[in-house]
């Protein structure tokens, strides 16, 4: 009998209640008269009766009978039984319920939508709760919100639950994950439910302190969506635009889904297209746009038949004004100038006794004295960033090349094979490159005792060090010298977003270059203001976007940026499911049928004993079939 | 009470004119010792032979039969029957369980049935009715011919039902009062808490046969009761709670048969007869055909 219990097995004391109620049943019991001629018959028959069976009262009388049955049907219903399940009799249950994108789509039209599905799914959770029991309903899309503490207050978690809504956004289940281990350390968690149409990464690097049950629900249904919008750099005033549409897994009634592309510039349709895609399929649409402004391309999908998921047929790019790069490197650095200089679109500091604006977009420079100036791309030959110098000293000694990494976009086309180095970065004694990583460097470049170029990357900032001196190498005099400068400014113009574009992601708005310090108002596409402050580098970050659509940033009730935010996910889109969560050390299947989980049985006891009660008021309430005379 | 053209409300004047015809089968024939129409066993002066014997000296020669002497040249004496009166008793048991269901009704019918066929048959007819427990009955004594028959009748229609007296207890008051051997007609349901096995005796020793006719009424023939239930005595006010009456009905059945046998038997045994009778049976069916093909007239 492991598979039932019970919650309250005090209760069983109410059986104790038989006894008076037998009592008063037999002093109370209220008959309906029947005057008969005579008593001389019955009164043999009782007392024949008794003599035969002395417990007949007991075995023959319905009503007592049934009120003993309605006293046992109401003490095992106070005893709270249950069936068990196998996931969710743990006290504290964290739910964890999927609302990206994907759970919007619906599964035919007309439909309900993934995440209508698990709310009626948890709320028969919280129904079925036991005493005892709390849950803790935490919603993961791109971050993940708990809505409410432990809690067994099943009006209080089904409005948490009722109140969660599909974000257009793509899933991430760490954050998820992690938030519950924080819950984890408060109070026992043994179980976690995942509710998820499966539309989630397969590898979640997350360590799993407890066991998780992924319930996956049924995939939405035929889907049509805009995955990427982007554009490149054509020329000085022109952009080409690139947006691709994918079509969701599930194969569609007709063979192929179908429907209508619209770009447009402004108001300006540039571009109309036919879409034909069949399932996991996908078509690229290319238009080239000439401007010289500042501009906002939108990119519309209008299906022609269902399509599950609407927030995924719009999609926004804003295309920066095309200006010149501006490049800081000092005027001994010959090398690097005389390849800069080959460059177009690129201003050089400094020039003369003019040293040029407070930032610049790329800063090339071989003095320590210029770690301090503000670009989001910067490159240092000959300096050992002060972190680094109690891991890493440089001698003048012959250098010997191990490695570098050829996929890094710096160094693609670049052959550091031959080149001879003076000087020789050494690594102090024990350093490994682990030691680096930690500090947030990355070696792209190994050498026999040292790394020779570090690569650190931030949110606002990249830089490389090269901690030997190219000019006290044969670097400069190599072909893939001037190919290494390309490399840097290409990934400049990519950092500066004027070679490459792309749409705007939802959940989290890129960084908006703005004023430093200075209070910002940001009104997402529902309505809703969010108040910011710009960084000290004039970076306003972490700007929610829970919305498709256009975000005005406002200083002082002027509009100062608008921002565009597109799903653009091929994930999300495509709808694709995931079997399996590949966790660090182990890995989670999807379950596809409901969550197991505890069948509080009380209620069925509790309609029986309203069934006998109405039996029992039927029966004593009935007329005799002689009525008396 | 009668209409006009019709003798009595209690039965037709096609039912009386049957009735006139009918005689009293006694089983056994208790008579007294008074001259009536019921021929004794032993000899007599009726003008009914029964037999011959010897002549002895100081017979009564007018009873010498002349013409055998005349062929024997010996005295034979003729031998008749003796004709002797019988009492015919006819007790109503009045009392509040007799009242229900018409019963009441049928045993006034036939009391009066019973009156004219004594009375039409030569019997010394009395009625008795008992009421109460302690109570003396109302009652007709002993009455002879047809002049008695208005009033007999007359007697049983105003008769009216009701009272806590029990057969055994109305037999006890009965005996008190008559004197006679001949037939006692007992029409009563015999629904009693006493002894039944004394009445019987008691009339059997008195030398009456008892005939008894038990009238029940559908409801007490079968009772149609369910679950729990406070029966209610109509004599007595005493109640009895039964439960699950409709389980015990077949032992109540078992004990009204009991009690059916019983009464055949202690009539059968006392040279009486029995009879049980429904209250809503016609009064003509058991008349002419029950009572008939029973033996009890003829």
């Amino acid at each position: 009998m492991n598979w039932i219990g019970v919650s309250w097995l005090s209760g069983l004391w109410l059986l104790a209640l038989a006894a008076p109620i037998v009592i008063f049943y037999f002093l109370k019991l209220r008959r309906p008269r029947s005057e008969v001629p005579s008593l001389a018959l019955w009164r043999q028959v009782m007392n024949d009766q008794r003599v035969n069976s002395p417990l007949q009262k007991f075995k023959r009388n319905l009503l007592l009978l049934l009120q003993l049955l309605l006293l046992l049907a109401l003490t095992v219903a106070a005893t709270q039984p249950f069936v068990r399940g196998d996931a969710a009799n743990a006290a504290y249950v964290p739910v964890l319920i999927d609302h990206s994108a994907s759970m919007a789509a619906l599964d035919q039209p007309g439909g309900v939508s993934r995440l209508d599905e698990v709310k009626s799914e948890v709320r028969q959770l919280i129904d079925d709760l036991l005493p005892g029991q709390r849950l803790s309903i935490i919603a993961v899309g791109s971050t993940a919100k708990r809505l409410t503490d432990f809690s067994d207050n099943k009006r209080l978690l089904k409005a948490a639950v009722d109140g969660i809504e599909a974000l257009p956004v793509e899933s991430r289940l760490e954050d998820g994950l992690r938030v519950t281990q924080a819950l984890a350390r408060t109070v026992p968690v043994e179980t976690v439910l995942l509710f998820s149409d499966g539309n989630v990464p397969p590898d979640v690097p997350f360590e799993l302190p407890f066991q998780l049950n992924y319930r996956r629900l049924p995939a939405g249904g035929v889907n049509l969506g805009i995955t990427a919008l982007n554009a490149r750099r054509a020329g000085p005033e022109s952009w080409e635009v690139f947006a691709r549409i994918e079509a969701s897994q599930t194969e569609p009634a007709a063979g192929v889904s179908t429907g209508t592309l619209e770009i447009k510039l402004g108001n300006e349709v540039l571009a109309s297209e036919h879409v034909s895609l069949a399932a996991k399929a996908n078509e690229r649409f290319a238009v080239r746009i000439d401007t010289d402004k500042a501009a906002t391309v939108t990119a519309t999908l209008r299906p022609d038949g269902f399509d599950a998921l609407s927030s995924d047929n719009n999609a926004s790019l804003d295309l920066p004004v095309p200006r010149p790069l501006t490049v800081y490197c000092p005027e001994d650095l010959d090398s690097y100038r005389r390849a800069l200089e080959s460059i177009e679109n690129l201003v050089l500091y400094p020039v003369g006794d003019d040293s040029g604006p407070s930032e610049y977009d790329l800063v090339v420079s071989d003095r320590a004295s210029d770690l301090d100036k503000q670009a989001p791309v910067a490159m240092y030959v000959g300096v050992v960033p002060p972190e680094l110098q109690e891991l890493v000293t440089v001698k003048t000694n012959l250098a010997e090349l191990v490695d570098w990494r050829r996929s890094e976009p710096l160094l693609q086309h670049v052959q550091l094979a031959d080149v001879q180095m003076s000087d020789e970065p050494q690594n102090a004694e024990g350093v490994r490159n682990e030691d680096y990583e930690e500090r947030g460097y990355e070696v792209l470049a190994f050498g026999r005792s040292g790394p020779l170029l570090l690569k650190k990357s931030t949110p606002l900032r990249i830089e490389y060090d090269f901690l030997f001196h190219t000019d006290r190498s044969t670097m400069p005099y190599r072909i893939g010298f001037p190919i290494l400068v390309s490399n840097l400014v290409q990934e400049t113009l990519r950092g500066a977003d004027l070679l490459e574009v792309r749409a705007g992601r939802t959940g989290v708005l890129d960084p908006i270059s703005l004023a430093p310090n200075e209070e910002y108002a940001v009104t997402i596409p529902d309505g809703e203001n969010v108040s910011l402050r710009s960084s000290e580098s004039g970076q306003l970050v972490g700007v929610p976007a829970p919305a498709v659509g256009r975000y005005v940033v406002k200083r002082g009730g002027r509009t100062v940026a608008t921002v565009g935010a597109s799903l653009t996910s091929a994930s999300e889109t495509g709808l694709a499911i995931t079997e399996k969560l590949q966790f660090k050390e182990i890995e989670v299947a999807a379950d596809e049928d409901q969550l197991p989980s505890d069948k509080p049985l009380w209620r069925y006891f509790a309609f029986a004993g309203f069934g006998l009660l109405l039996a029992e008021w039927w029966i004593f309430q009935r007329r005799p079939r002689r009525a008396a005379a | 009470m009668a209409t006009s053209g019709q003798l009595t409300s209690l039965l037709s004047n096609s039912a009386l004119a049957r009735l006139e015809r009918m005689r009293i089968n006694p089983r056994k024939r208790q008579t007294n010792l008074g001259r009536g129409e019921h021929l004794a066993r032993k000899g007599g002066t009726s003008t009914e032979f029964t037999d011959y014997r010897d002549y002895s000296a100081g017979d009564d020669v007018r009873y010498v039969d002349w013409n055998i002497f005349s062929r024997l040249n010996r005295p034979y004496l003729k031998l008749y029957r003796h004709e002797e009166e019988m009492h015919f008793v006819v007790l109503v048991d009045g009392s509040s369980s007799m009242v229900y269901g018409d019963k009441f009704l049928m045993a006034k019918r036939l009391a009066a049935a019973f009156c004219i066929v004594g009375l039409y048959g030569g019997e010394r007819t009395s009625i008795y009715a008992c009421h109460a427990f302690g109570r003396a009955p109302e009652f007709l004594p002993p009455m002879l011919g047809r002049p008695a028959l208005r009033r007999a009748l007359r007697f049983i229609e105003n008769l009216e039902g009701g009272g806590d007296a029990m057969i055994d207890a109305a037999v006890d008051e009965v005996l008190l009062r008559h004197k006679g051997r001949g037939i006692v007609i007992l029409l009563s349901d015999f629904l009693t808490f006493g002894d039944l096995m004394r009445p019987f005796n008691r009339l059997h020793a008195a030398g009456l046969e008892p005939h008894g006719i038990q009238i029940l009424s559908p409801e007490e023939l079968d009772p149609e009761l369910s679950g729990d239930i406070r029966l209610v005595d109509s004599e007595t006010g005493d109640a009895l709670d039964i439960s699950s009456a409709n389980d015990l009905l077949a032992l109540y059945h078992e004990h009204r048969q009991a009690l059916e046998e019983d009464l055949a038997t202690m009539c059968r045994q006392r040279g009486g007869r029995y009879l049980p009778v429904r209250s809503d049976e016609t009064v003509d069916a058991v008349l002419f055909d029950r009572l008939r093909r029973q033996g009890w007239v003829r």
